[in-house]
């Protein structure tokens, strides 16, 4: 008799064993949850970046630059950590529990394996949605030398900000199927709100 | 050797609530000589569900039937009923019955 179902040999044969995966532990809804969640931080980090070094009257942007990548990577390490430590100890509990329920060893199970692909998936999203967006807002201070006005630079790099959390909110709209916009303006709000705050403090 | 044809299988099985059980049957259906299976659950719990897999066909293996069972999480309870040879014998109904 065949034995085609522990490893797969084709692309077609590994994508639909990532779909079971998906299927047994969820791994699309609680990347997505990651995904939204860490690219809301990584934008508003960079966001007081931008403001702390405009505020402290910066305007050779190769420093924010410098402060803003080493802070995406320092948030991509923390998201991976973090994430690698609490999925793989969230699913080695659950997959104790089953163990303790159905009385085998779930280690090499298809359970088993799924558990394992969802916390190596989860820690890379989780590690590369802060570090990317942090990355996207930098984008205008990248390209300071053409734009050749850093404070039209800031201005932009805290438009894109915006627009990203703008678009995170949407994003999240979609995923809970409510209101889009309604979704946008809350995490919108939040970017003004640390701007706000920044400027006023920076202000005294 | 001869080792019998094996053509239905009828086994209790403790499985997990995931990887369900369209997903199963249908991987079982994929193990060769396989004609046919059926999947009933009769219990569900919080975390497993107990089912009556019953699998008809040529040549069955029940050694790939387990592994199949187990590699999806689940657990053999006990085989409830097996028929072999030239052709499927229906349990018969007597007058202990």
């Amino acid at each position: 008799m065949k034995k085609n179902h522990n490893r797969w040999s084709s692309i077609p044969e590994f994508l639909e064993e990532i779909q079971t995966y998906n299927q047994i532990v969820g791994i699309s809804k609680i990347a997505r949850r990651y995904f939204a969640m860490n690219a809301f931080d990584g934008v508003l980090t960079t966001i007081g970046v931008l403001v702390g070094n405009y505020l402290a009257g910066v305007r050779d942007l190769s420093i924010p630059i410098q402060i803003g990548i080493a802070t995406s990577i320092a948030m991509g390490i923390s998201g991976l950590w973090g994430a690698y430590l609490t999925e793989s100890a969230e699913r080695q509990r659950e997959l104790a529990n089953l163990e303790k329920i159905s009385l085998i060893d779930q280690s090499e199970t298809s359970i088993g394996r799924a558990s394992r692909f969802a916390v190596i998936v989860v820690s890379v999203v989780d590690g590369l949605a802060p570090a990317l967006a942090a990355f996207i807002v930098l984008i205008p201070l990248f390209l300071g030398s053409w734009i050749n006005n850093p404070i039209l630079s800031y201005s932009l790099a805290g438009g894109i900000a915006l627009l990203l959390l703008f678009g995170l909110g949407l994003f999240l709209g979609k995923v809970s199927e409510k209101s889009l916009i309604g979704y946008g303006f809350k995490t919108l709000l939040a970017g003004i709100l640390a701007i706000a705050i920044n400027f006023l403090l920076g202000a005294e | 050797m001869d080792k019998g044809n094996l053509r239905r299988i009828v086994l209790d099985v403790l499985k997990p609530l995931e990887p369900d059980i369209v997903d199963l049957v249908r991987k079982i259906s994929t193990l060769s000589g396989v004609d046919g299976v059926n999947i009933t659950i009769y219990e569900i719990d919080h975390h497993v569900e107990n089912a009556k897999i019953t699998v008809e066909g040529e040549q069955l293996s029940y050694q790939d039937l387990k592994d199949m069972i187990v590699e999806n999480g689940g657990a053999v309870h006990s085989i409830d009923e097996v028929a072999a040879g030239k052709r499927t014998v229906e349990e018969v109904v007597t007058h202990q019955d």
